[in-house]
């Protein structure tokens, strides 16, 4: 398979998540989240200037702003004003995470022809999309703090992200727009949730809450 | 003029008057009032659909499955403010750290909750009908959360976490049927559910199974589809009961609507075995799985949450067998019936200051008028006649028999009989059982009408459902799709 450049943009992305999985210091993890998305930020301008699409230059200016700025800004601030520094996840144990996450990233390269487009360029950076879901949903689930579980969510979402801007010929401008201030919105109100959780529970510890379990 | 707008004007005021602190007196009443008035309004606004006529308009379009959607969710929506005018000011009176702002800001978001429920079966285009199953997320996490207590505070964290997983894995999905138009041969793409109905041959068949598979694991977590259901008891049960109702009544059916609409297009391209394959065992699994888990309830909401989780079976299996006109029939009774009993759950919370099965009990003999209420309701929620939800079950297990699919029948059988047992068992002791006094002494009458008014409505389903209804639902089910 002949490796493009924006497919080694998407592996790269890939791969910096992968080391979030090892991280255990809050602002590190968002650091590397900064990271993945500029790296998605830069596909789309590479893109844009292939295809000679403005929009697409637009859309990479509002995804870099929106989620490589605005919600690691606001979550680090979030982290500070709570006191919280380190997650360490709900084994213990940050090595082991970071072997299944390279795991997952194997997976999604062996998946990559079941989810590539044919007629598309860069159908490597399908399997570096399905990856990045996938340890979106492993960070989610191994991490113990509210916070750090929000990472996890994004990327997800940049996964998907990706997924739509390397596998169409572009989705329509307004619903990409769409879906990241969806994004913005959802970290905001998970950002109010979480300082609730904080005052009312003096931790956000998810794995701590049992008043639910019967 | 736009009939879209007409719709939302008046939601979209109550939001706006959720926003003057100072109306918190007046505010309950004139929402009650809005939303009783938006009742015709949208009567008139979905009344071509009933004849049979699409009304499109930008990016919205009115068919019969939309307009049949848009008038329950309205239903719903009235019946749950009329209750909220009663039930939130006397809940207030004990709650002494609730200001007025946030007392009002419920009505804000009640709005916003609302009209994004009206975008989901009105939308054509499939990433807008994402946007706005996202947008009930969000607007409805707060509202769980209305009475900040610890529980509460948690179900909203699950709630939020579990339904954006979902809905991400929605997302993918989206992305992945968009993905599988590479194949058009003018290179044209859309996202609007007619044109994919219309073009299903052309689509990449291997991406759009992926691409269902996906979004009915994202909407299927949000409908609470039995393994997905986790979230729904907790947040069903920890949101003020108004809430509970639109929840139950309303937001269920949004995620269920996307799924139809997505099971139109893989229908369309010939793939109806995948969907016989997936969602006639997914709700037959459902149907039994929250059959046995209501047996083993001790709190009388998170019973009627599970009891939602059950009939979200029944109604995947609905899609499943591609019965349009039965998934319209029983989600209508659903909703009527579940939200009458999430409106008495209320009245019975703020009386007894529980909802645990062990501290409830005599309700007959302290208040006869909620006792008869509560026992019709429970008889209606489990299936039995004369009321709507029988006749719907039981046109669904004949339907199910003949589409050949004999082993989902009959667990569904099995799994309505355990139903009935659990309901009326656990039912019939907070009714008849031993005499508990209740805490606060309550205008009980007033707060027994709307459930009242909704059974009634649930009766007559149930004794009108002749050939000239089958018909109308039949015109419903078609437009927009296959027959």
């Amino acid at each position: 398979m002949n490796l493009s450049q924006i497919d080694l943009l998407a592996a790269g992305a890939a791969v910096l998540a992968v080391w979030t999985c090892g991280v255990t210091r809050v602002k590190t993890q968002l650091l590397g989240l900064v990271g993945q998305t500029t790296l998605l930020a830069g596909i789309c301008v590479l893109l844009g200037l292939e295809e000679a699409a403005w929009h697409m230059l637009i859309l990479a200016l509002v995804v870099f702003s929106v989620k490589a700025v605005g919600i690691p800004v606001f979550l680090g601030k979030a982290a500070e004003r709570i006191g919280i520094v380190r997650d360490r996840g709900v084994s213990n144990n940050s090595t082991l995470i970071l072997l299944m996450g390279c795991g997952l990233l194997m997976l999604g390269y062996f998946m990559t022809p079941h989810f590539a487009v044919p007629t598309m360029m860069n159908r490597g950076a399908a399997g570096m999309a399905l990856a990045l879901v996938f340890i979106g949903m492993l960070l989610m689930v191994t991490r113990r703090l509210a916070l750090s579980q929000v990472i996890g969510f994004l990327t997800m979402e940049n996964g998907i992200f990706l997924y739509g801007l390397t596998q169409t010929n572009g989705m329509p401008l307004l619903m990409e727009m769409g879906i990241v201030f969806e994004a913005l919105v959802g970290v905001m109100i998970a950002g109010v949730v979480m300082f609730r959780i904080n005052r009312s529970f003096e931790h956000i510890d998810v794995s701590d809450m049992r008043g639910l379990r019967h | 003029m736009n009939p879209f707008l007409l719709i939302a004007v008046l939601p979209f005021l109550m939001a706006c008057l959720g926003l003057i602190p100072r109306a918190a007196r007046w505010l309950p009443w004139a929402g009650a009032a809005i939303m009783l008035i938006q009742l015709p309004v949208v009567g008139w606004v979905c009344l071509p659909a009933f004849t049979g006529a699409t009304t499109v308009y930008g990016g919205f379009m009115m068919d019969g499955m939309g307009a049949a959607f848009t008038v329950i969710t309205t239903l719903v929506a009235a019946a749950a403010t009329v209750q909220a005018a009663l039930l939130l000011p006397a809940e207030r009176r004990g709650e002494h750290n609730m200001t007025d702002r946030r007392f009002c800001l419920f009505y804000t978001l009640s709005g916003l909750f609302i009209l994004a429920m009206y975008a989901v079966p009105l939308v054509q285009h499939l990433g807008y009908l994402w946007i706005a199953i996202e947008a009930t997320t969000l607007m409805s996490a707060p509202l769980i959360n209305y009475h900040r207590s610890r529980n509460s505070l948690e179900a909203t964290w699950k709630y939020l976490l579990l339904c954006s997983v979902g809905i991400a894995f929605a997302l993918f999905g989206t992305v992945i049927i968009f993905a599988a138009q590479h194949a058009f041969a003018d290179g044209e793409t859309t996202m609007l559910v007619s044109d994919l109905i219309a073009r299903a041959g052309d689509l990449d068949p291997r991406l759009l199974r992926l691409g269902f598979v996906f979004c009915l694991l994202g909407y299927g977590t949000k409908a609470g589809i039995f393994p997905l259901h986790n979230w729904l008891p907790d947040a069903h049960s920890e949101a003020p009961s108004t809430v509970s109702a639109m929840l139950s009544g309303a937001l269920l059916n949004c995620a269920l609507i996307a799924i139809w609409r997505l099971s139109q297009i893989v229908a369309a391209a010939g793939q109806s075995e995948l969907l016989h394959q997936l969602l006639v065992p997914a709700g037959a699994v459902t149907v039994i799985a929250a059959s046995i888990m209501l047996l083993r309830q001790h709190d009388l909401k998170r019973m009627l949450a599970y009891s939602s989780v059950e009939h979200v079976g029944l109604l995947t299996l609905a899609i499943g067998i591609g019965s349009g006109r039965l998934f319209i029939l029983h989600a209508f009774n659903h909703s009527i019936v579940k939200v009458a009993l999430f409106l008495l759950a209320g009245g019975i919370l703020h009386a007894y200051g529980t909802k645990a099965f062990s501290k409830l009990g005599g309700v007959l003999k302290t208040a006869p008028v909620w006792g008869v209420a509560l026992m019709a309701a429970a008889f209606a929620i489990a299936g039995s006649p004369p009321f709507g939800t029988f006749i719907s079950e039981w046109l669904l297990l004949r339907d199910t028999f003949a589409a050949g699919e004999v082993t989902a029948a009959v667990v569904v059988i099995a799994g309505l009989t355990v139903t009935f047992i659990a309901i009326t068992t656990h039912m019939g002791r907070v009714v008849f059982g031993h005499g508990r006094n209740p805490v606060h002494v309550v205008a009980v009458r007033a707060w027994a009408l709307t459930p009242a008014v909704l059974l009634t409505i649930s009766l007559i389903a149930g004794v009108a459902v002749a050939p000239p209804v089958m018909q109308v639902l039949t015109v419903l089910a078609r437009q927009g799709g296959r027959p």
